[in-house]
């Protein structure tokens, strides 16, 4: 056993330094000794990969240079925010979509809805008014539909984690409504893509509500509890 | 489907550990430790089976934390939990996000069974109870023949309604809940650590001479040690500097109290409460009997029923404020991190918990060694100490996020000029490169 003779104290552990008062310590290391804490490891830090480096800085020159031409070549238009959406949508994915810890409902849920409201605005300031619009039509729906149907699928899965999901499955269904009460205004003119979103959005609504409707008010009253 | 535990799936935050998520970071990690050393080394493999065995019977820890619209809630967690190898960092950062959800770790080393536990999940009191269940089902699947005698949870045993209440609640008195502004307390400054390590110095005691000291100035063991910090922490950092601005600021010590001891709960989530010493000490002539003195009064003072039920319904007032609770939790987030940091941190200088005495069970004694704890350090509050005792070992020890240890040197070794016996373990700290 170490002393120090300074400090009065016994020290437990092969240390070369008296903790107190840090000054070298007497006696000779016991090999028997267990040593009560960990060695010390360095913690890694999180340091930007170079790739990741470069893509980031590629990304905002890009970004700055699509700003800068529609700036000078001015007609009117802001055609630069076309392609810097789809560089941020980028940069969502890689941030929510590929390193987020977060369930793949929620993954699915943020990513779909993002990506809809991104073609949507693209398509309300570049469209060609004469055109039946693309996103509105088909898009929409059409994305909402598959992220019903995916993350349905997942739970049906692995269903044993059925409460982590059921609340983005919820939340994309009612997200599924929008296209059928634009539908309903008449701001999408075609509309099977609509109705047939919003039919698989309750038949999955109603297949929960019959099947597991504890959940579902359960789900409600954890989310909303005051 | 993940309902198999019936009516306590889910659980909303008890008063205590609402602040928790909303403050927590990866300074501020609100994480505390207990350990036990065995007499013997750890047989991972069995510890991962005891904790798969126990935490059935443990619903409240078996839960991750998710965030509601107004509150965040703890839902039960049907991901595998695993024990893991005592790393270095003390009382790191529990996050949400890893470790399969869970907010409390389970580490071995050597002969040591250490719990760490984010404040959200439960006190001092409730981890104890659970590493108590831990190592009991540990020792018997090792194959001794030990009895529970009502002091250990079996896995066996089943989980009771009254485990689960929010205790302040209960209690809660809406005609007492005055609120008492507070001065903010002087800080322990220093270097700090890099890279949020925090430095542990535990000093072994014999508990009898302890408690003989304790009694000879007519003093429990808690205000006793208070009073020899607070002295400590005078000579150190303001004694014939008493003029400084820093120093008229009162030097606090933060006290949590166990109100399971004053209340009839068995809740095993957050119960405790806290008394404050207070001082200021802007005088070059004080006496550790002067301070001993006066934390005795405060100690009394601050101990009555009705003052602990004042503290706690101050805090459960603003948990039921309608205004807090109607607003969204991503705005209420930010409410709870500005009140924290005005009349939470600031207003102590260290806390000094004193988990006490241990109880087991006369058959599992002989395979006990020790009994500590450790509480995290963070920004302000740079210095905090934890008390545990078993049988004759006394282990008071500090965990600091600054490099400086002259506070725990004055104090080990104002013991060691009485001709107290002091054992001495570190974590090497001061040794990192």
């Amino acid at each position: 056993m170490k002393h120090c003779d300074k400090c009065q104290v016994d020290i437990q552990t092969n240390q070369k330094y008296c903790p107190l008062c840090h000054q070298v310590l007497q006696g000779e290391d016991d090999p028997n000794i267990h040593e009560l804490y960990p060695e010390y490891v360095p913690i890694r830090r999180e340091i930007l990969p170079l790739t990741k480096k470069i893509i980031l800085f590629m990304t905002v020159v890009s970004i700055i240079i699509l700003l800068t031409v529609n700036f000078v070549s001015w007609d009117g238009a802001f055609w630069s925010l076309i392609p810097v959406g789809g560089i941020l949508y980028f940069w969502l994915i890689v941030r929510y979509g590929v390193l987020s810890k977060q369930n793949i409902a929620f993954k699915l849920a943020l990513l779909t809805t993002v990506l809809v409201a991104l073609l949507d605005l693209i398509e309300q300031f570049y469209g060609n008014p004469d055109i039946e619009s693309w996103a509105l039509n088909y898009v929409t729906p059409f994305a909402f539909l598959a992220c019903n149907l995916a993350i349905s699928v997942i739970i049906w899965v692995r269903r044993i984690n059925y409460r982590d999901y059921i609340f983005y499955l919820i939340s994309i269904i009612i997200f599924s409504l929008v296209p059928i009460i634009l539908a309903l205004v008449n701001v999408i003119t075609i509309k099977w893509p609509a109705i047939t979103a919003f039919g698989a959005a309750v038949f999955i609504l109603l297949f929960i509500i019959f099947f597991f409707p504890k959940s579902i008010k359960e789900e409600i009253k954890k989310r909303f509890h005051l | 489907m993940g309902n198999e535990i019936g009516y306590n799936d889910w659980f909303k935050l008890d008063n205590a550990a609402k602040i928790f998520p909303a403050v927590s970071t990866k300074i501020e990690t609100n994480t505390f430790r207990v350990q036990f050393a065995l007499k013997e080394i750890v047989d991972p493999e069995l510890l991962q089976l005891a904790a798969d065995g126990i935490l059935e019977r443990y619903p409240m820890f078996k839960v991750r934390l998710k965030s509601g619209f107004f509150w965040s809630y703890l839902d039960y967690n049907s991901s595998p939990f695993y024990v893991e190898k005592l790393p270095t960092q003390v009382c790191g950062q529990l996050s949400p996000k890893e470790n399969n959800g869970y907010l409390f770790k389970i580490y071995y080393r050597n002969n040591l069974i250490t719990l760490e536990v984010f404040h959200t999940l439960s006190d001092g009191s409730g981890a104890v109870m659970l590493l108590k269940s831990l190592v009991y089902e540990y020792l018997v699947l090792k194959g001794y023949k030990l009895s529970p005698d009502n002091i250990i949870l079996t896995k066996d045993s089943k989980p009771t309604i009254e485990e689960y209440e929010d205790s302040h609640g209960t209690y809660y008195n809406a005609k007492n809940r005055r609120h008492v502004p507070e001065k903010k307390a002087f800080g322990i400054k220093g270097t700090h650590i890099p890279d949020g390590h925090i430095g542990l110095i535990s000093g072994t005691l014999s508990t009898k001479e302890v408690v003989e000291l304790a009694r000879k100035n007519q003093a429990t063991v808690t205000e006793y040690l208070s009073a020899v910090i607070m002295y400590t922490i005078y000579i150190t950092q303001i004694q014939y500097r008493e003029h400084l601005k820093a120093n008229q600021k009162p030097v606090k010590m933060f006290i949590p109290v166990n109100l399971r001891r004053h209340f009839p709960s068995k809740t095993l989530r957050n119960f405790t409460n806290f008394v404050k010493t207070d001082m200021v000490m802007n005088r070059s002539d004080i006496s550790l009997e002067e301070i001993l003195a006066l934390v005795k009064e405060q100690f009394k003072k601050g101990m009555t029923k009705e003052e602990l039920i004042r503290k706690m319904s101050e805090n459960v007032a603003f948990e039921k404020n309608i205004f807090l609770r109607m607003t969204p939790y991503f705005l209420k987030k930010y409410v709870l991190k500005i009140g924290y940091q005005i009349m939470g941190l600031s207003l102590n200088t260290m806390s000094v918990t004193n988990i006490g005495k241990t109880d087991f069970p006369e058959s599992m004694r002989p395979y006990i060694e020790n009994v500590s704890a450790a509480v995290y350090s963070g920004k302000f509050n740079t210095l905090n100490v934890a008390i545990a005792s078993f049988e004759d070992k006394f282990k008071i020890t500090f965990t600091r996020s600054i490099i400086e240890t002259t506070i725990e040197r004055e104090f080990f070794r104002f013991f060691t000029i009485m001709g107290l016996k002091l054992e001495i373990e570190s974590n090497y700290v001061e040794e990192y490169r």
